[in-house]
């Protein structure tokens, strides 16, 4: 009878402390107030997989038997949780030269707003071409960095599957304008150019230079503030 | 006698079997990142996430994953440069867990412990608040995670050669389930 009783005596004992340890493990966890504290980890060599924690790695994590919920278990297709190097690479790669294109977009403008404050210097009718050959000059580096700039954008490989939304679409629409713009303007300065250093008023199509040399500035310009500034809320 | 003791040993092992294991499922969601750059604030939001919890001996297990690629930030070039700097090809999926108590579904606030998986790297988030509103038999959670890019080891990614900001925060709105 008094073997029994220890029994039963000892697996209440074992009951209720383990039923204690349980809970003050979880009260643990409810310090309010405490520091935020960040820790980083080293990255993941399983590049397959991203679901590699244990549970005893987990915040506030007791012991326990049942197996915490894994990547596996939420239903994902299989494509969506796989590592895709080349996939990586292609984004690298795009990234890199639309980096390129950006910094070589901004360099670009800097010959583009000397030209057009030049340009006023470029109309005199005396013999003296020295203006005329500076804006030349000028619209010229201007051209060349341009369509080193638009190589970079053009030929940076695309993701596919990727709609284009948001202002990369503003973005891309004043390039059908700026793009024909570059190669006009340099075409109609040259023959204005001829015309002036003949001595002969502009005229016929060489009249368009200005106006067409307006409008693709503008547009190039449109261009470069629709992806550096937030025109509207979304 | 030894019937005695089994049956005193049932009755005692009774509330053990009464915590038995339960599972949650995610419902709904919307994850909110937020960057910023002295020219813009950008938020990018995802509603695929997916996400499962586990109880058993009064602890819950939950797990939220959410794939990089979900995030739209309503720029297809910004989210294409964010899934790049992010490794996002490499690492497709962001994955969140934690652990609360079973005990805590009907508290109004929650500090809870926070590991993210997020770009190859894991960081861990101490004591974030976590808003919690039960209704019928549905559960609504919501918070935000302090995250930084540093956490990540993600180099900021600039515009006109200035970077964002560190500060990532993410925000959390759930609305999970029992099974």
């Amino acid at each position: 009878m008094k073997a029994i009783r220890l029994k039963i005596i000892a697996v209440f004992l074992c009951l209720t402390v383990g039923s204690a340890v349980s809970l003050a493990q979880a009260g643990n966890s409810q310090q309010a107030g405490a520091p935020q504290d960040q820790t980083t980890t080293t990255p993941s060599p399983d590049k397959g997989s991203q679901d590699k924690t244990s549970p005893e790695q987990l915040p506030n994590a007791p012991s326990s038997n049942a197996p915490p919920p894994s990547l596996k278990d939420l239903g994902f297709p299989p494509e969506a949780t796989q590592s895709n190097a080349k996939e990586q690479a292609l984004l690298d790669k795009r990234i890199h030269m639309l980096k390129i294109h950006q910094r070589m977009g901004l360099i670009t403008t800097v010959p583009m707003l000397a030209a057009i404050f030049s340009s006023a210097g470029a109309t005199g009718k005396g013999k003296d071409t020295t203006g005329r050959d500076l804006h030349l000059a000028l619209g010229a580096v201007a051209g060349d960095l341009y369509f080193i700039t638009a190589y970079y954008a053009i030929r940076a490989p695309k993701p596919p599957g990727i709609e284009t939304r948001g202002p990369i679409r503003f973005h891309k629409a004043m390039a059908w304008i700026h793009g024909p713009g570059m190669i006009l303007t340099p075409i109609l300065g040259a023959l204005a150019y001829d015309q002036k250093n003949n001595g002969e008023k502009v005229h016929g199509i060489a009249s368009a230079h200005v106006p067409v040399a307006i409008v693709t500035a503008g547009a190039f310009g449109a261009a470069l503030l629709s992806v550096s500034i937030k025109f509207y809320e979304d | 006698m030894n019937k005695k003791t089994i049956l005193a040993a049932l009755l005692l092992l009774l509330p053990a079997f009464a915590a038995a294991d339960s599972q949650w499922v995610l419902d709904q969601s919307t994850l909110t990142y937020r960057v910023s750059h002295p020219l813009h604030q950008t938020e990018g939001v995802s509603h695929a996430a997916r996400g499962k919890g586990v109880c058993h001996a009064g602890q819950c297990d939950f797990l939220i994953a959410v794939p990089v690629k979900s995030f739209d930030s309503g720029d297809s070039n910004r989210d294409i440069h964010m899934l790049q700097a992010t490794r996002g090809a490499e690492f497709p999926m962001v994955t969140v867990r934690t652990r609360i108590p079973e005990s805590e579904r009907t508290s109004a606030t929650i500090l809870v412990d926070i590991e993210v998986e997020f770009a190859g790297q894991a960081a861990h988030y101490k004591q974030v608040p976590l808003q919690l509103v039960t209704q019928g038999n549905q559960t609504r959670i919501s918070g935000t995670i302090p995250a930084t890019l540093a956490d990540f080891k993600i180099d900021p990614p600039s515009l006109l050669a200035i970077p964002v900001k560190n500060d990532v925060p993410i925000r959390l709105e759930m609305t999970w389930h029992p099974l």
